[in-house]
């Protein structure tokens, strides 16, 4: 407990440890932040590289031999991976390249549209209850109470049923009806704090008007918070679109990983051990929420220094 | 034997950061014998508090004590393993929260609180043996038996302040360490609870560490005085020999800071060029009419009128404590809140009328200075922001170079440096820098009337003069007429040419502040200048009966009358 270094060698050893630590002063360049960004960076260049050089059509049923393994693995027929599809083919001919080609993409976007509108519901009613306050904010809070309460999945199947064949866009402005309770409270209460802030109450002396107030004073500060909650969304999109899709409720004729998923458990992979036409898409999936879950901590230590390590 | 209670040694305390290590404290000596108050006094980050932490090996965060040693009677502290520190803490050295509102768990009874303590050091005891220590303990504070079954949201500041005291001494432990009791009490209050913890601190005979920044509050409780600057020790010794002889330059700087009432002003009074005549002709400045404001069933300000003219600026100060309704007149005043009846008028127009070119010309002439600096400023923008923002918005930039200038010109009549200090971010600055930078800002603006908010109760004592002198200077160079809003009468004293003592809502005494505060009238007015503690020892604080200051206190909150004092050319009280 006692360590009696004498005190101008310890101010030299200091100089070191803030040299060293001066690249994380920047709390935007964050290991968490950079390796979450960087795997998700991969799995998008996946699917647009794989667009330019792997053949698409490969995804139309019938296209390729049935049942094939992943290269360098045998399936229960005892035939062996080839070339020619890497990643095997599924039990309707499809080839397991192509169809995570196109199909990964597919599922990032409905979770980005989803969580992009939802957040813009939610910045948009989240300041007008917070700001306006009395009739209004009582609505606002209301119906996002009563919103929160009720369980998506139960709707979204009731509404998807009766649309039948939905598109892409149509699935994600489905879920994004779902996405703007929370960022709705959240901004809310970070407004109701901000507007008795002395920065606030300073803008306000200066003559600012409200949209000056709003989005020059109070949204800047509030971004580390919304990327935040828009990675959190994307997250519970994606798996609110994934859980629709392995119900057979999602996009018939658009490949998404959980329509892979969905396909593999209706003919029987788990049975015939076909492993990689359920397993590929999962690991995935899997991928990619440790991505967005990294992400969303990164930002956390932007948004909440205190979480910064030294 | 030794005879002190507590010995520190060459105490060393580090924080490593990511910035590299902080020395909080450095090389600090102290001893402290039983029955012996030590007062630990020095500004926000001297290290005050941090050695206290030490003590109870409470550091914070990442902190460490790097070299040094603490003794406590005959124990090394360093040495104690955690399990024997936990024994150590409570029953032989306890420590007084500044917050005692956030102290207390909120949802135990405070009886329990105290027996949760003696449990946790003598192990299961019978409950009735608990009621009766509990009972003594908290009329040993000199509260009735009874507060023990009651909640804390059911006792007011000074009652929780008071059972902290009591939780802290219900051990009778050798060392107390009271971290600012006083801070968040006003000063009546503040002064009858310094008694109790004397009174305590005397009958238990164990050493008291005292840690604040009120030279006044220290120079009336405590035996002898700690400077601490940086965290190293610059001066101990009796109170008495830092009082009328400090050698360190520091501590004489700490002295001469409190201003006093009746004493030497801490402002100069040269004088220059005489103020341009600013405002309209034939109608006052500022003017209330039969002004009120009611929150719920709580009345915060009864109707009030007066009127200010702007002809000669003036300081008018209104001071009153917590919740006399003084920060509701400030609010009223900016228009941030309207008023529930009567009309609060500038230049003759009613401020809830203005439509919103009348509102900005209204935002370009009345502005403000707030009490907290940390939160005036958007983290997200450096601090220009807040100088070139109004400047713009209310059309007095004419170029960019302009602005800029303009700004360096404003730092520089508040005496900071504008080159270093307005590409910084609000973080980057300390309180007492921001607070002179929303001056600046003001100053920049050039309003015709300045609401000045509790300007300086939240920036250092060192700090507190130089700020209020260039507030004051704002009046004479700049013509613009202050308000200034403060619990604090000494101050008031000195800049105001007139002072309103508030209570309750109503003026109890008003007039030039050499009348009113000089030579109170009101029992009110008394009764806040007899609880100013003072930095001199032949000004006893007294010994003032609470029953009494209870009794005395709703005499005066039934009574409406104004005693006024005398009058100044150019504001009606009425």
């Amino acid at each position: 407990m006692t360590d009696t270094t004498d005190n101008p060698q310890t101010g030299e050893a200091n100089a070191a440890p803030v040299s060293r630590f001066n690249r994380f002063d920047n709390p935007w360049f964050n290991p968490k932040l950079l390796w979450g960004a960087g795997i998700l960076l991969v799995i998008i260049l996946g699917g647009i590289i794989g667009r330019m050089v792997w053949d698409t059509d490969l995804v139309f049923t019938g296209s390729t031999p049935l049942k094939l393994p992943p290269l360098g693995f045998e399936n229960l027929r005892r035939q062996e991976g080839v070339a020619e599809f890497p990643l095997g083919t599924d039990g309707a001919g499809r080839d397991m390249l192509a169809m995570l080609i196109i199909g990964t993409p597919n599922t990032l976007m409905i979770g980005a549209i989803a969580s992009i509108i939802g957040m813009s519901l939610g910045i948009f009613l989240g300041f007008s209850a917070g700001f306006v306050g009395g009739r209004v904010d009582d609505t606002i809070r209301v119906l996002s109470d009563v919103m929160i309460t009720i369980p998506p999945l139960l709707i979204l199947v009731v509404f998807q049923s009766a649309f039948g064949d939905v598109s892409l866009v149509m699935m994600a402005f489905l879920i994004a009806g779902f996405m703007w309770q929370s960022p709705t409270r959240l901004i809310r209460a970070q407004v109701l704090s901000m507007k008795r802030s002395g920065y606030v109450q300073m803008a306000q002396l200066s003559g600012a008007s409200t949209f000056h107030i709003m989005f020059k004073e109070m949204l800047p500060n509030l971004i580390p918070y919304l990327f935040g909650s828009f990675i959190a969304n994307v997250t519970t999109a994606i798996v609110t679109a994934v859980g629709l899709e392995v119900l057979g409720l999602g996009p018939q004729r658009i490949p998404t990983l959980g329509r892979v998923i969905y396909d593999a458990i209706n003919s029987g992979a788990l049975i015939q051990n076909l492993w990689w036409w359920w397993g590929l898409p999962t690991m995935l999936l899997a991928t990619m929420f440790i991505a967005l879950l990294l992400i969303n901590l990164g930002l956390d230590e932007v948004s909440n220094p205190r979480l910064r390590k030294i | 034997m030794t005879k002190h209670v507590l010995e520190l040694t060459d105490l060393s305390i580090d924080f490593p950061t990511a910035r590299g290590v902080v020395h909080a404290v450095t090389k600090l000596s102290l001893k402290i014998r039983p029955g012996i108050r030590v007062g630990f006094i020095g500004e926000s980050g001297s290290g005050k508090t941090t050695t206290a932490l030490s003590v109870m090996r409470m550091l914070g965060g990442s902190g460490r004590v790097a070299s040094g040693a603490i003794q406590l009677g005959e124990t090394d502290m360093l040495a104690l393993s955690e399990e024997e520190m936990r024994l150590t803490r409570l029953s032989r050295v306890s420590y007084i929260p500044q917050g005692a509102m956030n102290s207390l768990n909120p949802i135990m009874r405070i009886e329990n609180q105290i027996w949760d303590g003696i449990i946790a050091h003598e192990g299961k005891t019978d409950a009735a043996e608990l009621k009766r220590r509990s009972d003594a303990c908290l009329e040993s504070v000199g509260l009735p038996a009874r507060t023990g079954r009651l909640y804390p949201h059911e006792l007011s500041g000074g009652m929780k302040q008071r059972v902290c005291i009591a939780l802290g001494v219900s051990l009778n432990p050798e060392l107390i360490i009271a971290d600012e009791p006083t801070s968040a009490l006003d000063v009546v209050t503040q002064r009858h609870v310094m008694q109790t913890l004397k009174d305590v601190q005397a009958r238990i005979g164990s050493g008291l560490i005292l840690i604040g920044h009120d030279m006044g509050l220290m120079a009336q409780s405590v035996d002898e005085l700690a400077v601490l600057k940086d965290g190293v020790l610059v001066e101990h010794g009796s109170v008495q020999q830092i009082l009328e002889a400090p050698e360190h330059p520091y501590t004489k700087q700490l002295i001469s800071s409190v201003p006093l009432v009746g004493g030497e002003s801490f402002l100069d009074d040269e004088v220059g060029a005489a103020p341009v005549k600013r405002g309209k002709e034939g109608v006052p400045l500022l003017e209330f009419k039969a002004v009120s404001k009611i929150y719920g069933d709580v009345t915060a300000l009864h109707p009030m009128s007066f009127a200010l003219d702007g002809e000669k600026p003036k300081i008018i100060s209104i001071v009153g404590q917590s919740g006399s309704g003084k920060s509701t007149m400030g609010s009223l005043m900016l228009g941030f809140n309207p008023p529930s009846a009567g009309q609060v008028l500038f230049e003759g127009e009613d401020i809830a009328k203005h439509s919103a070119a009348e509102r900005l010309e209204f935002r370009k002439s009345v502005q403000a200075v707030f009490q907290d600096p940390y939160a005036c400023f958007n983290p997200f923008y450096r601090v220009d922001h807040a100088l070139k923002f109004p400047y713009k918005r209310f059309g007095l930039a004419q170029s960019e170079a302009e602005v800029a200038a303009k700004m360096l010109e404003a730092c520089e009549a508040v005496g900071l440096d504008g080159q270093l200090i307005l590409r910084r971010f609000p973080h980057e600055l300390s309180g007492g820098q921001r607070q002179r930078l929303i001056v600046a800002r003001a100053l920049m603006l050039e309003p015709k009337l300045l609401i000045a908010d509790e300007p300086v109760s939240m920036v250092d004592a060192s700090l507190r003069a130089t700020i209020l002198k260039n507030i004051y200077d704002l009046k004479d160079r700049y013509g613009i007429s202050i308000l200034y809003i403060t619990h604090d009468l000494a101050t008031a004293y000195h800049v105001s040419d007139y002072v309103m003592v508030l209570y309750h809502g109503h003026v109890v005494e008003a007039g030039p502040p050499k009348q009113v505060i000089g030579d109170p009238q009101h029992p009110y007015t008394q009764m806040l200048i007899e609880a100013i503690p003072w930095p001199d020892l032949g000004r006893d604080w007294g010994h003032a009966d609470e029953a009494e200051d209870a009794a005395r206190l709703a005499e005066i909150a039934r009574s409406t009358e104004t005693v006024i004092r005398g009058e100044v050319p150019g504001f009606v009280l009425s």
